[in-house]
């Protein structure tokens, strides 16, 4: 597909919950109708972003990948790095977004490769807040590599 | 056959001992413990010595009786090949004689044509460095009483003795057998079975003689009788024959060296293996003092160590053939064999008594909860192990004393003295405490015989036990000490003495020597201990590891834990907000403030679990040492906090804070806590902190340090060289019984909307990071005053540390 495509993003999520939290702000309160897909384990992202299994027959890579790092099956961390090792892949933009707060995790994110780090806030205001501008900066505001 | 290593060892060992200046000429009793007997330069005239260069085999040592032998003067055969004297036949035979042929073993018979006359020779051969010694000696053709023995013989000879030696039940018995047998082959007038003690003294332990004769048995002789060399010699030598002592040696005749300065030179030919060698004047003339003519002595060896001799004396001159002799040797080695087994056996119901002794210990001791415990608390036994009538424990400088024993000082100081004796063996013992140890003269009576062992130099931990002195008389074969006489230009002169009566001594200050099997029982309790504390130790390592893993689980389960709580948790509050966004014209405004709560509820549950997190976190996290000046610390803490909320409460710092070697994100935490309480809970109009610090010597003088530290862990508190830091406030005041309870986690004193809520971990926190610092923490209040919380730092463990501030001075 070109890369006249429309942009979207992928959401790395396994509770449903916090994914239609998710959602529900970006359209609601954010208002923006940016594409969203969803992988709920590690190893269904990992196909989906190599293109196999279910997902052989994709051709655009997303914009964005937010990602939880608890993940069933394979770690969110162990995501990150295979992608942040490929060395085409590497140039996708990705967002953490998790519930821990803990320092080595936010240091050992970026030093694979995180693009930014988010905790999941507990106030709902605090939530609208962050995602965004987190939608904002990836999708208006910042200049991302043309897809090849 | 001797082994070659034995013989070198031996060889080596008697050189060293020995003084090659010393010759039969000047030897005295002075010097006889010095003289190089091995090497007399002289034989014994029942036979002929030729020593022969080992690759031309020509003459080079010849004794000077040849011309009785062989009809040649000894300077004739010198530097003769010995084909002017023998055969090839009988150069072949001693060829195969050295290179261990058992057809051809010692002797060797030859006949050799002498002045038209076929004489008989027995001939010894054996190998001494680059010479071949041949010793010879006669035998009559005539077949003579003892002449010579074939195989049959020597059978019938050894089997009735060997077998009297098996049936024997006891060492007394294997030895009254061994000389009457020998006796019986032998047909000397006396033989005796002499034991070698530990010190090099010995006894007659068994006798066969002539019924008008004297009796030895149960005499003494003192170590310097039989030179240290000579016993040596024993082991070499396993028979050693004189037939007549009133001998004359024959002297050795040496080739001489082509260039006569270097004539000096020659060495004495060394005898050690020779069984014709001259023997010391000073023997023979002990020998003769103690009215012996003939004398035989065979070695009994155990574990290549001299056990003892078989002496043989005969009052008149007494030849044996070597066939005879090697019947006698090999029946001395029979003896030796049955002697270990036999010693062994020796009081064989105490060695089994010491033993369920040591049974018994090791059960006592696998069940009780000490060592001390299981040592001292059944003093029979302890004592019982060693035959012992007093024993002391010690450990660190404790001492327990059990039985009779020196009092507790001189029981210290014996031990402070002792503990210099285990250099060399964890064991130490010895009869005569008082040779060894001046001071224990003053408790003899208790302790004379001392068995000591050594578990553990470091912890000091010793063993003792102690036995009286019993006055013991000692049999000696005339008195001990030598005797001076005047010789005939009136000098003084040491001589062998010249009477054996039985001289009485009463030894003082001895006790009962120790058994063997008692050292033994001592070592083994030693072995047991020791393998018993290692064990514990083990068990303990094991348990520690058991530990300190479920504390590592543990801080994981409240990590993860909380982490999977907060998930719903946030469902929850999504939700509940999402239900009013959606549906709150529906709910109504009590509707919308129901959920409002169930929001604000969650919010405070994520603040729990965030707390419980950061506390697990805590325990975790490894500290990051530096040295931290605590002015900048605690000023930087005031600034953020009076930016939060200006003007509330007036902070100080009364004097500029040490600094400290300390983890900089905790300590800032730690002040935070401690200063935000001190605020929060404050109901004066004027709220007044202040942070400050007393020397530990201040500390001291004002009696600040509790009495029961809240960190029992913290290891040496108080210690004065530590500074005690201290955040105080006029705050509300605690009351005295809840001081306690402060620090437990999510302990609160007041209600949630009262001084501001929070989640009651602050303190926990706290003393958390104070705990991981090695420091203590404690508080003092006043209710309604204020309270003071004081808190040490140093101690730190500084493991990791980066840098040291040993140097660094505090600042201002």
């Amino acid at each position: 597909m070109s890369s006249s495509a429309r942009p979207y993003m992928l959401v790395v999520e396994d509770s449903n919950e916090d994914f239609a939290a998710l959602q529900r702000v970006l359209s609601k309160h954010c208002k923006t109708d940016i594409p969203i897909k969803r992988c709920d384990d590690g190893d269904d992202a990992l196909d989906f972003i190599y293109h196999r299994g279910a997902y052989s027959n994709l051709t655009q890579l997303p914009q964005l990948i937010v990602l939880d790092l608890n993940l069933p099956g394979t770690d969110g961390r162990e995501v990150l790095t295979q992608i942040k090792q490929h060395e085409q892949l590497k140039q996708i933009p990705i967002v953490i977004f998790t519930t821990s707060s803990n320092p080595k995790d936010i240091a050992s994110c970026y030093q694979r490769g995180a693009n930014s780090y988010l905790v999941k806030p507990m106030s709902i205001e605090q939530l609208k807040k962050s995602v965004c501008s987190l939608i904002q900066y990836w999708f208006e505001v910042a200049v991302l590599p043309a897809q090849g | 056959m001797l082994a070659p290593e034995l013989v070198t060892k031996t060889k080596a060992a008697i050189a060293n001992i020995t003084s090659p200046d010393i010759s039969s000429a000047t030897v005295d009793i002075n010097n006889c413990d010095r003289e190089p007997i091995h090497t007399p330069n002289a034989i014994q005239p029942h036979g002929v010595l030729l020593a022969l260069n080992a690759n031309d085999w020509t003459i080079i040592q010849v004794s000077q009786n040849t011309d009785s032998y062989f009809y040649q003067s000894p300077e004739a055969l010198l530097g003769q090949p010995v084909t002017t004297l023998l055969s090839n036949e009988h150069i072949q035979l001693i060829k195969r004689c050295l290179s261990g042929d058992f057809e051809a073993i010692n002797p060797l018979r030859m006949t050799l044509p002498i002045q038209q006359q076929l004489k008989h020779f027995n001939v010894v051969v054996h190998r001494n460095g680059d010479a071949i010694c041949l010793e010879f000696e006669a035998t009559a053709a005539s077949s003579e009483h003892q002449h010579s023995i074939n195989f049959f013989d020597f059978h019938k000879l050894v089997k009735r003795p060997i077998n009297r030696f098996q049936q024997t039940s006891n060492l007394d018995e294997l030895c009254q057998t061994a000389v009457e047998e020998i006796q019986n082959i032998t047909g000397f007038d006396r033989v005796m079975v002499y034991r070698f003690d530990q010190d090099g003294s010995g006894s007659v332990i068994a006798e066969a003689k002539q019924s008008h004769m004297t009796p030895y048995i149960g005499l003494h002789y003192p170590d310097t009788d039989i030179p240290k060399q000579a016993k040596h010699l024993y082991l070499l030598n396993l028979l050693r024959i004189i037939p007549d002592i009133r001998y004359e040696p024959v002297p050795m005749l040496t080739q001489k060296k082509e260039i006569e300065a270097e004539t000096d030179n020659i060495p004495p030919l060394d005898m050690s293996l020779s069984v014709l060698r001259s023997v010391s004047p000073l023997h023979t003339e002990y020998l003769s003092n103690m009215g012996v003519r003939a004398s035989m002595s065979i070695s009994l060896v155990t574990d290549n160590k001299l056990w003892g001799l078989i002496a043989c004396h005969h009052d008149s001159p007494r030849k044996l053939s070597y066939e005879y002799r090697t019947v006698c040797e090999f029946l001395a080695q029979a003896i030796a064999l049955e002697l270990t087994n036999k010693s062994n056996h020796e009081n064989a119901d105490y060695q089994l008594q010491i033993k369920q002794r040591q049974t018994e210990f090791i059960n006592a001791l696998t069940q009780s909860e000490n060592l001390e415990q299981g040592l001292t608390q059944n003093t029979e036994r302890l004592l019982g192990l060693t035959g012992s009538t007093g024993a002391a424990f010690c450990e660190k400088g404790e001492i327990t004393l059990l039985g009779k024993t020196p009092s507790l000082a001189e029981t210290n100081s014996l031990i402070q003295w002792l503990s210099d004796q285990f250099v060399e063996s964890a064991l130490f013992q010895t009869a005569t405490l008082s040779q060894a140890y001046a001071p224990a003269a003053q408790f003899i009576e208790r302790t004379s015989g001392l068995l000591a062992i050594s578990i553990s130099q470091v912890q000091e931990l010793y063993v003792l036990w102690f036995r009286p002195e019993v006055l013991q008389t000692v049999d000696w074969a005339g008195n001990p000490e030598k005797p001076i006489e005047i010789d005939e230009h009136g000098e003084e002169k040491m001589s062998p003495r010249r009477s054996f009566e039985k001289w009485q001594q009463t030894l003082e200050h001895h006790a009962q020597p120790w058994l063997p099997c008692e050292i033994e029982a001592a070592l083994e309790l030693r072995s047991s201990v020791i393998g018993l504390v290692l064990q514990r130790a083990d068990e303990l390592a094991e348990l520690n590891s058991e530990l300190a893993r479920s504390n590592i689980e543990l801080d994981s389960f409240a990590y993860i834990a909380s982490h999977d709580l907060k998930e719903p948790l946030r469902g929850i509050h999504n939700y509940s907000s999402f239900l009013i966004e959606d549906y709150g014209d529906a709910l109504g405004e009590d509707g919308a403030q129901k959920l409002h709560t169930l929001m604000r509820l969650t919010q405070r549950m994520e603040n729990l679990i965030s707390s419980l997190l950061h506390y697990s976190r805590l325990g975790r996290s490894e500290l990051m040492l530096s040295p931290i000046d605590l002015n900048e610390l605690a000023e930087s803490v005031i600034e953020l906090m009076q930016m939060s909320k200006p003007e509330e409460a007036t902070i100080e710092i009364t004097k500029p804070l040490p600094v400290v070697e300390a983890d900089h994100t905790q300590i800032t935490e730690l002040l935070t806590n401690l200063i935000t309480n001190a605020i929060k809970y404050n109901d004066k109009a004027e709220k007044r902190v202040t942070v400050g610090f007393l020397t530990g010597q201040e500390a001291q003088q004002q009696n600040i340090y509790p009495e029961q530290p809240i960190l029992t862990s913290s290891e040496s508190f108080p210690d004065a060289s530590i500074p005690v830091l201290y955040v105080k406030d006029n705050g509300i005041g605690i009351r005295e019984k809840h001081l306690e309870a402060i620090f437990r986690i999510f302990k609160r004193l007041h209600g949630p909307t009262k001084f501001g809520g929070g989640t009651g971990a602050g303190l926990t926190i706290t003393k958390k990071i104070v705990e991981k610092h090695g420091g203590n923490i404690w508080v003092e209040s006043t209710y309604g005053e204020g309270t003071t919380f004081y808190f040490t730092l140093a101690g730190a463990d500084t493991s990791d540390s980066r840098q040291s501030s040993a140097d660094t001075p505090p600042s201002q």
